[in-house]
């Protein structure tokens, strides 16, 4: 179906439904058509390569432990540093995308990270362990570009879907790697490899996939619907911007600081059970490692439909209610996600323990794909930042907790659970302050203002000089095509605005 | 390919079988009936090359019938308290069923009245730590009713150090090394495409 958008001097043709910025206005799962679906397959691919590599380790932990001699604190330390390199990385990330494009920013993100998870292979220490599963981690910034790449390829209607898939089928990543890894380490130890060995070579299979992805990416991917971002800057369709003004807009954003908090709280919350389910089903219900890797799989596993429905929720949710919908949708989920978090470190049954866990993987991965139906349009001209701080947010709560909850032997592991559940009911309380002018918040309805518009809102981050250079035409668009989030019975009442910004920065 | 939940259940239900109808053995009610000595290099052993002379038998100052229910003679090598430090994998249980304080075999026999020798090599996947051997004597059903061990009740004499082999090999350096330059250079072969298509881009 080829439908051209309107107010364009060239008229290009896309397979899916277009909006004035040549964003999908549809998501079309099993199509492979360029640039937007083939976008989607490329960013969801090489994201979930990139958890592979990242959570690679866990699963042959009882073999790399006795290979480098580690101790438990050995192995509680790289856990933590495995995620802690992501939260800079994630915000820079951001930037880059903003900058740069998300191709060439994942891209090389992913092909500078491979040849660490290379040298995996000759890991030979406590301290060298520690150190590639530090650098590996960067790759998880790749999130960040995922979510870029969707928001400028989809519009406002399936953005929630679009990022909410991308973003869950690469979550998978961090549940099929514990399936994959000790499938790839027993074939090659049945070939004929000692044990100590058989893992050095198993590490091959995340690295190469890893590169091969970053290939696909650059040579099939492109940044926008209308081309790649260098060509674009050349051919004056997109303008280059302030790496300065694009921070600055970014970080000033206080709802994008709220969202780094929640995000802390549901995708936080989701990279540290990856890093202790398995141990605490093992530990406590005493289950062969080979059960309660399956079982610690199966939470990640759960990703493959549980972000996707929290991102199709958002947008359903959006679709009626507008902004306001999204808003409390995200706020009920995830805090329904603390109180099954509660109730799991409560139960002392094996059955009731792995059902409530299934229960509560979806809540708190639903909450992630919400999250990101609200991101996209806090700032446009910094959505990359925004994006970068939410996600940085996200695993600096895996951090937190795991150093508050999960270092050492303080709490029970179970009492851990129970505490974390609390913390993600706290943490999620500061979404009430999320406030939009023009589409309102929790508590209160959009402003009257005649100053609450969205072109009020996305205009206001650009100066009265940027404007006339015509360095707002992108964000304009945005605007237009955001009234959506007002919802149904507002939407229909409201007219198109024309393109004349308030004089005002 | 299955949905979660039903796989789950198939598992749960596996798993509610897994555990076993036996009777706890602890450990604390086993009699110490035999004598064990294991002898090798003095100096840091290596796994894969090195061997150890293990010796076992019954000490002859218990009763004649002591060891009626002696059926097979299980030698193992035990890690040694300064190797269970802060790793859990490797801890003391009581209840034998969750002990995991011997994690390597080094003979199954049947057992005999006289003393006897065996020799192993130290396998390859045995892991850098302080070790000791011990034995346990089990019944027709497979279950220890006794033990000995080279070392003395709070494992602190004629222990032993094996280092581990490091598992990497020069092909696998070699390799990993290769790959990795070839992605780094790789990327900027793409970065040198793309300014040279961007240089003869047209407006």
């Amino acid at each position: 179906m080829e439908i051209s958008s309107n107010g364009a001097e060239t008229q290009p043709k896309f397979a899916l439904p277009v909006d004035s910025e040549h964003k999908a206005t549809e998501f079309r799962l099993f199509s492979a058509a360029a640039p937007h679906m083939r976008a989607f397959h490329l960013s969801w691919v090489s994201f979930f390569a990139c958890f592979v590599s990242t959570f690679a380790a866990p699963p042959l932990l009882p073999i790399i432990r006795d290979n480098l001699n580690l101790t438990a604190t050995d192995i509680g330390n790289a856990g933590i540093a495995s995620v802690s390199g992501a939260v800079f990385a994630r915000l820079a990330m951001g930037t880059a995308c903003d900058l740069f494009g998300p191709r060439l920013a994942s891209a090389s993100l992913i092909l500078l990270t491979a040849p660490v998870v290379f040298f995996t292979s000759i890991a030979s220490s406590p301290v060298s362990f520690l150190l590639v599963r530090f650098f590996t981690g960067f790759s998880l910034a790749t999130f960040v570009s995922t979510q870029f790449w969707m928001s400028s390829m989809f519009s406002a209607p399936v953005v929630g879907t679009a990022n909410g898939v991308a973003g869950g089928w690469g979550n998978l990543g961090g549940g099929a790697t514990q399936l994959i890894m000790p499938l790839v380490f027993g074939l090659i130890r049945d070939i004929g490899a000692v044990k100590f060995t058989a893992w050095r070579i198993a590490f091959f299979i995340p690295a190469l996939f890893q590169t091969l992805s970053a290939f696909a990416v650059l040579l099939f991917g492109q940044d926008l619907p209308d081309g790649n971002y260098k060509r674009l800057q050349k051919s004056g369709d997109k303008q280059k911007d302030k790496f300065s003004r694009v921070f600055y807009h970014g970080i000033t954003n206080y709802r994008g600081w709220i969202l780094a908090l929640t995000y802390g709280y549901c995708f936080g919350v989701e990279l540290t059970i990856d890093n202790i389910i398995a141990e605490y089903f093992y530990d406590r219900f005493n289950l062969k490692l080979h059960t309660a890797g399956i079982i610690a799989a199966s939470f990640g596993l759960a990703n493959i439909i549980s972000r996707p429905g929290g991102g199709i929720l958002s947008d359903a949710m959006g679709k009626r209610f507008g902004m306001r919908g999204r808003l409390w949708t995200l706020w009920t989920v995830q805090t329904l996600g603390g109180v099954f978090c509660i109730i799991l470190g409560q139960v002392n049954s094996l059955s009731a323990s792995v059902a409530v866990m299934i229960i509560f993987s979806f809540f708190v991965q639903a909450a992630c794909g919400l999250t990101f139906g609200v991101v996209p349009f806090v700032s446009r001209r910094s959505l990359g930042v925004i994006s970068g701080m939410t996600g940085g947010g996200g695993n600096v709560g895996a951090v937190v907790t795991q150093l508050i909850f999960f270092k050492g032997s303080r709490y029970s592991k179970e009492t851990g659970i129970t505490l974390m559940g609390i913390m993600i009911i706290c943490c999620s309380l500061p979404l009430f302050l999320i406030y939009f002018p023009q589409w309102g918040g929790m508590f209160c309805g959009p402003s009257s203002a005649k100053t609450a518009t969205e072109e009020d809102y996305y205009m206001s981050e650009w100066s009265s000089n940027e404007k006339d250079k015509g360095l707002h035409e992108a964000s304009l668009k945005f605007a237009d095509n955001s009234r959506r989030e007002r919802g149904r019975s507002v939407h229909s009442q409201t007219l198109p605005s024309n393109a004349t910004p308030p004089a005002d920065v | 390919m299955a949905p979660p939940p039903l796989l789950l259940c198939f598992i749960l239900v596996l798993a509610s079988f897994s555990d076993t109808c036996f009777a706890i053995i602890s450990f604390s009610s086993l009699q110490r009936t035999l004598v064990v000595t294991a002898s090798h290099p003095q100096r840091l052993l290596k796994a894969g090359e090195d061997k150890i002379t293990v010796t076992w038998g019954l000490n002859q100052s218990f009763p004649a019938g002591t060891d009626s229910a002696y059926k097979t003679i299980k030698v193992q090598l035990c890690y040694a308290p300064i190797s269970q430090v802060d790793r859990a994998w490797r801890k003391t249980h009581d209840n034998l069923s969750k002990d995991k304080t011997c994690q390597f075999k080094i003979v199954k026999t049947p057992y005999t009245t006289t003393n006897h020798t065996s020799e192993w090599t130290i396998e390859r996947d045995v892991p850098t730590a302080t070790y000791f051997v011990r034995a346990y004597a089990l019944d027709t059903q497979d279950q220890q009713v006794a033990y000995g061990q080279n070392t003395d009740a709070k494992k602190t004499t004629n222990l032993f150090e094996i280092q581990a082999i490091t598992g990497r090999h020069v092909s696998l350096d070699i390799a990993s090394v290769c790959f990795s330059a070839f992605s780094i250079v790789a990327l900027m072969g793409f970065f040198f495409a793309e300014k040279r298509k961007g240089g003869k881009a047209q407006q």
